[in-house]
């Protein structure tokens, strides 16, 4: 009985971890297929002979050198940008009292429930009052505040008792340096992981480089991805061969922090 | 270093002072415990103390100086918290060695007085381990040695021994009495459990309700408590308190009229109800019925019904067996009249201390 229930378990872990895995497997067969195998009905799984070529193709197909070097400067200076401006928040919400805290706290909270997509309109306007479509500012601006951030993150500095802030300041130490040498380092795990979520988001973001960008140079990876489909149809080959070297950046940093991401999601923080 | 309290009052809110004008001076070198029932303002008056919270009425002097518009820093206090407050990220060495890196000591000399304050209070075996890998004991030890790290003016502690066992609470608070005498430095510890204060401090200050209810040493505390109030919170087991009426024919012509028509309360300690023949100092004799009588080793508790009351003692040891009815003597000492403001009327000592 207890078998079979450890059976079925099993079972069903392995089919949620066989679906989760057919996209990225679908990816990876297409990229290695010939353009008729593509739209082959029934679908071939696996290639005849696989297309290695359509890599080199791909790379040459658009200035992905390009992407890559705006991809990275975006990914970074967004998500270093973001963690300052939401630890030094989420500091003062959790640690510090001022007038007004609790309705500023609760106004910003009000701003999650704002669909995204609402905000695109409005800050394509603002950026380009600022002649700044087209150029890293656009790219990077809108997303060096995030509240979902500041939220996770004072969440993670409340589980710090404030006796330990009272305790740093006795000692001798200003906020600043409670903040940075204290507060932080006690945090390391959940920050890891908003870090960690923050840059696979901008590394994959889409709409808000295609939408602010027209410029080859200012392209990202994922809005490059667009030169494979043209009039005349999409290269479904050529576009997942892109799509694999996109994403591998992100698989291997999911590897290497994920003991981190799973903590921060859970939640549980603050063990260290 | 002397502190002194002048006509402090505290409010978190502004609507509701929790520390009402609090005047007081604690002697320099002296460990003293404020002890109170949960929410008294043990807490905020340590935070007064410590420079973390500010008075809203009132001043604080350290020795002749006026710090109230000094921070924790600028009063050098050295505090525990009962959560201790270690940095958990940080080795035993670093945390004890922060207030100093702090204060721009160098690497060498911080190492140095790390090792020092180690070896003071037992734990330079333990150096290198993260607190979470000590015991509540060893933490604690950690957080003192800390708080003792930049010589502090005062030392705080805030109930620094509650989350120990019973038996690690004994020996360290027998640690602490030591540590603090070997440094010399003035200590305010808070605690809530009478015994832990009846043993180490000085001198005691029982806070409740925001007000002072006594600031006197633990004996005198004991013997002659200012009101009810005290009475009733120090002593195990707890005093007897029976209205003064039930009393009043038995103590006629022992305690002048006037008290006795004041008295509203009398408080009785457990062990001043003794049987005759061992009585000490006796004011008089009472009759009464044993109702329950129980012996456990050297000590026993018996209840007994006087006058439709209950009265406990702990002296009726030798009490023969079966017995139902008899004459108790009440001692003089541990006997006590309060009027209806609860303030003590008969009894105690006026001239102690
Ligand atoms: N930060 C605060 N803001 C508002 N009220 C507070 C705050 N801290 C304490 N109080 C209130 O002040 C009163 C005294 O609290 P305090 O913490 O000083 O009591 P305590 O004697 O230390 O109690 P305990 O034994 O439970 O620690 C309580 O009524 C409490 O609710
Ligand atoms: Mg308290």
């Amino acid at each position: 009985m207890k078998k079979a229930a450890s059976v079925l378990r099993y079972v069903i872990l392995t089919l949620g971890a066989l679906i989760m895995i057919l996209p990225f497997f679908w990816m990876l067969s297409t990229s290695l297929k010939t353009q008729p195998e593509t739209v082959q009905i029934p679908p071939v799984w696996i290639p005849k002979q696989l297309q290695w070529g359509n890599y080199v193709e791909a790379f040459k197909a658009a200035p992905f050198a390009r992407y890559f070097v705006n991809s990275v400067i975006v990914t970074t200076v967004t998500t270093v940008g973001q963690l300052f401006t939401s630890i030094l928040a989420a500091f003062a919400f959790s640690k510090l009292h001022f007038w007004g805290r609790n309705l500023v706290f609760m106004i910003f909270l009000g701003t999650m429930m704002i669909p995204g997509e609402m905000l695109i309109i409005p800050n394509f306007v603002t950026l380009s009052n600022m002649h700044l479509v087209n150029t890293y500012g656009a790219l990077i601006l809108p997303w060096l505040a995030s509240f979902f951030t500041v939220f996770t993150l004072r969440q993670t500095f409340n589980s710090v008792p404030d006796q330990t802030y009272y305790a740093a300041k006795i000692d001798g130490a200003s906020d600043w340096r409670f903040l940075w040498h204290i507060l932080v380092p006690m945090s390391k795990s959940t920050i890891t992981a908003v870090t960690v979520l923050q840059v696979i988001g901008s590394w994959n973001a889409f709409m808000w480089p295609l939408i602010v960008t027209n410029d080859e140079n200012m392209r990202t990876l994922p809005v490059g991805l667009q030169a494979f489909t043209t009039d005349a149809g999409t290269n479904y080959a050529l576009l997942m061969a892109a799509s694999t070297f996109v994403i591998i950046p992100m698989v291997i940093v999911y590897i290497f922090l994920q003991k981190y991401i799973i903590a921060g999601i859970s939640n549980s923080g603050l063990k260290g | 270093m002397q502190v002194t309290f002048k006509d402090v009052t505290l409010s978190y809110d502004g609507k509701r002072d929790i520390l009402k004008h609090l005047n007081f001076v604690i002697q320099e070198g002296s460990l003293v415990c404020l002890l109170g029932p949960s929410g008294g303002g043990k807490s905020t008056t340590l935070m007064l103390i410590s420079g973390l919270l500010a008075p809203t009425h009132g001043q604080i002097y350290f020795g002749d100086t006026d710090v109230t518009k000094e921070d924790a820093l600028g009063r050098k206090v050295g505090m525990v918290f009962q959560n201790y407050a270690l940095y958990p990220h940080l080795t035993v060495q670093k945390n004890i060695e922060f207030p100093l890196k702090m204060a721009g000591l160098s690497r060498a000399d911080r190492a140095k007085k790390a090792h020092e304050l180690a070896a003071l209070v037992h734990v330079d075996d333990q150096l290198d381990k993260k607190p979470g890998e000590l015991s509540g004991g060893q933490q604690q030890r950690v957080a003192i040695a800390r708080a003792l790290a930049k010589e502090p003016s005062i030392l705080l502690l805030d109930e620094p021994l509650s989350n120990l066992d019973a038996r690690l609470r004994i020996e360290m608070r027998e640690e602490i009495r030591r540590i603090q005498r070997e440094t010399g430095v003035t200590t305010v510890f808070v605690t809530h459990d009478q015994d832990e204060a009846m043993h180490i401090s000085d001198q005691i200050m029982v806070l409740h309700d925001g007000h002072i209810q006594q600031f006197s040493t633990p004996k005198t505390l004991y013997a002659s408590p200012d009101n009810l109030f005290v009475a009733q919170f120090i002593g195990e087991p707890v005093i007897n308190s029976v209205p003064a009426s039930a009393l009043s024919h038995d103590l006629a012509g022992v305690v002048s009229d006037d008290i006795l028509s004041r008295a509203q309360t009398a408080g009785i300690r457990p062990e001043a109800l003794t049987l005759p023949q061992r009585a000490l100092d006796p004011l008089t004799t009472l009759h009464g019925k044993v109702i329950e009588f129980d012996q456990f080793g050297r000590e026993s508790t018996a209840k007994l019904d006087y006058n439709d009351l209950q009265l406990i003692s702990t002296e009726m040891g030798q009490l023969p067996h079966n017995t139902q009815e008899l004459d108790f003597t009440l001692e003089k000492k541990g006997f006590f009249l309060f009027d209806a403001d609860g303030k003590r009327i008969f009894g105690g000592d006026d001239h102690a201390e």
